[in-house]
């Protein structure tokens, strides 16, 4: 084994400058990423037909703002846990949290004609595992640029931080595709979208710690 | 001349080290940080220092945290962690939190390898020899000899267990060599009678 001496002097002799870290710059290149996704899916035509009559609906507001506040949150932990003095801890709690409120606002969303109808039928199974399955689908990228900034970064509880770049993707995930899904339960939503999102954050979980070495 | 920020980040030598206690003590915190910040910029001078007062530290962290054989592995570590994460040091922030939050996960992720690594058991041939007997039959013997009478027991002392012969101990105790020899067969037959009285004896 090389002495410390030995391989300080071997790291300052080959010492490079190096551009610092910016969780700036890494906030805007996943919302860039997020944008470009968006504008895939659009551009393919998947967006939902009626969308232009929804948007200002309760409903329709329930669904993209709750998504839309989870997925900005969600994105700002993860980026803020890649930092080894933090602690991705509190964060994660707090999306839990007002994922949480957000299934429960559901609640006040629906109207009288869905929650008169059967339980099995409002959820709608073989519907809800395709909407389950997109969102994953629609994740990978997410999850690919989070695992990668990850690793450049050095994050000291990379459990944590692959946990909330579960969260992340899995919102940003269901972000996207709530522009194209046509249902309009709020107990679909909050029961597919709710499985898609653990879906992404147990695989990034699982999965992310693997690909990292500090 | 050309302003050069370099030299002004790197601090005079300090009187005291870096703290006993870790790089909270305040004389190092903001020259490890200002070391940091030149490094990052490509001082290698500035970054020699700061590893060295880094390594110094992580020495004396691991010490306490880890078998005396696996602290230079830590600290070689925990340096080239440093080194290829030294990028994510926010120079708004104190270099001795993020040196902690590494080093704890060096120290961690150095337990997880020693409970990984398979522990072998020594062989007893690789042991020195086993005194145990030689132990037990001392104290046994010691316990026995008790039971004599003091004449007859320092008899059996020198004459059977030391080596002399009947004249030494003769002249050794200020007996007669005739009364050594009865010494030694009454206290010898006193032991046996007591042995075989005594069956736990070893």
């Amino acid at each position: 084994m090389m002495s410390n001496d030995a391989l300080i002097l071997d790291l300052a002799t080959n010492l490079a400058p190096v551009r610092r870290r910016s969780m700036a710059r890494e906030t805007l290149l996943l919302a860039a990423l997020g944008a470009t996704e968006l504008a895939l899916v659009l551009g393919l035509g998947a967006m939902r037909h009626d969308m232009g009559m929804m948007i200002g609906s309760a409903y329709m507001l329930w669904r993209m703002g709750s998504l839309a506040i989870l997925a900005g949150i969600s994105c700002t932990v993860a980026i803020r846990s890649f930092a080894p003095t933090a602690s991705p801890r509190r964060g994660v709690m707090l999306v839990f949290l007002l994922a949480v409120l957000a299934m429960v606002g559901g609640a006040f969303v629906g109207t009288a004609a869905d929650s008169g109808r059967a339980l099995l039928d409002r959820i709608s199974p073989a519907n809800g595992l395709l909407c389950a399955v997109s969102i994953v689908v629609l994740a990978v990228p997410v999850m690919a640029m989070l695992g990668i900034l990850m690793r450049r970064a050095a994050p000291a509880h990379p459990e944590g931080s692959a946990l909330a770049s579960g969260l992340a993707a899995g919102t940003v995930g269901a972000l996207v595709f709530a522009f194209c899904c046509p249902m309009n339960d709020p107990l679909y939503i909050v029961v597919w979208y709710g499985t898609g999102c653990a879906a992404v954050t147990a695989i990034a979980r699982w999965l992310l710690p693997r690909r990292y070495r500090l | 001349m050309r302003f050069n920020p370099i030299p002004r980040l790197i601090p005079p030598p300090r009187p005291a080290r870096p703290g006993r206690d870790g790089p909270s003590a305040t004389a190092g915190l903001d020259a490890w940080s200002g070391l940091m910040v030149a490094a990052q910029a490509g001082h290698g001078g500035a970054y020699q220092r700061l590893l060295a007062e880094i390594s110094d530290w992580l020495h004396r962290y691991f010490q306490r945290r880890l078998p005396h054989g696996e602290v230079d592995d830590a600290v070689q570590e925990t340096l080239l962690a440093v080194h290829r994460r030294r990028h994510t040091y926010d120079d708004r922030y104190p270099l001795g939190a993020w040196l902690a939050a590494i080093a704890k996960r060096k120290w961690i992720d150095q337990l997880r390898s020693l409970g990984r690594r398979p522990t072998e058991e020594l062989s007893d041939d690789l042991a020195i020899g086993d005194h145990e007997s030689a132990v037990t039959s001392a104290s046994v013997l010691a316990s026995l000899l008790d039971e004599l009478r003091p004449a007859q027991a320092q008899a059996i002392m020198l004459v059977k267990l030391q080596g002399y012969s009947i004249e030494e101990a003769s002249r050794q105790t200020g007996l007669s060599v005739s009364a050594v020899k009865m010494n030694i067969h009454r206290g010898l037959g006193r032991l046996t009678a007591f042995i075989e009285k005594t069956h736990d004896v070893e």
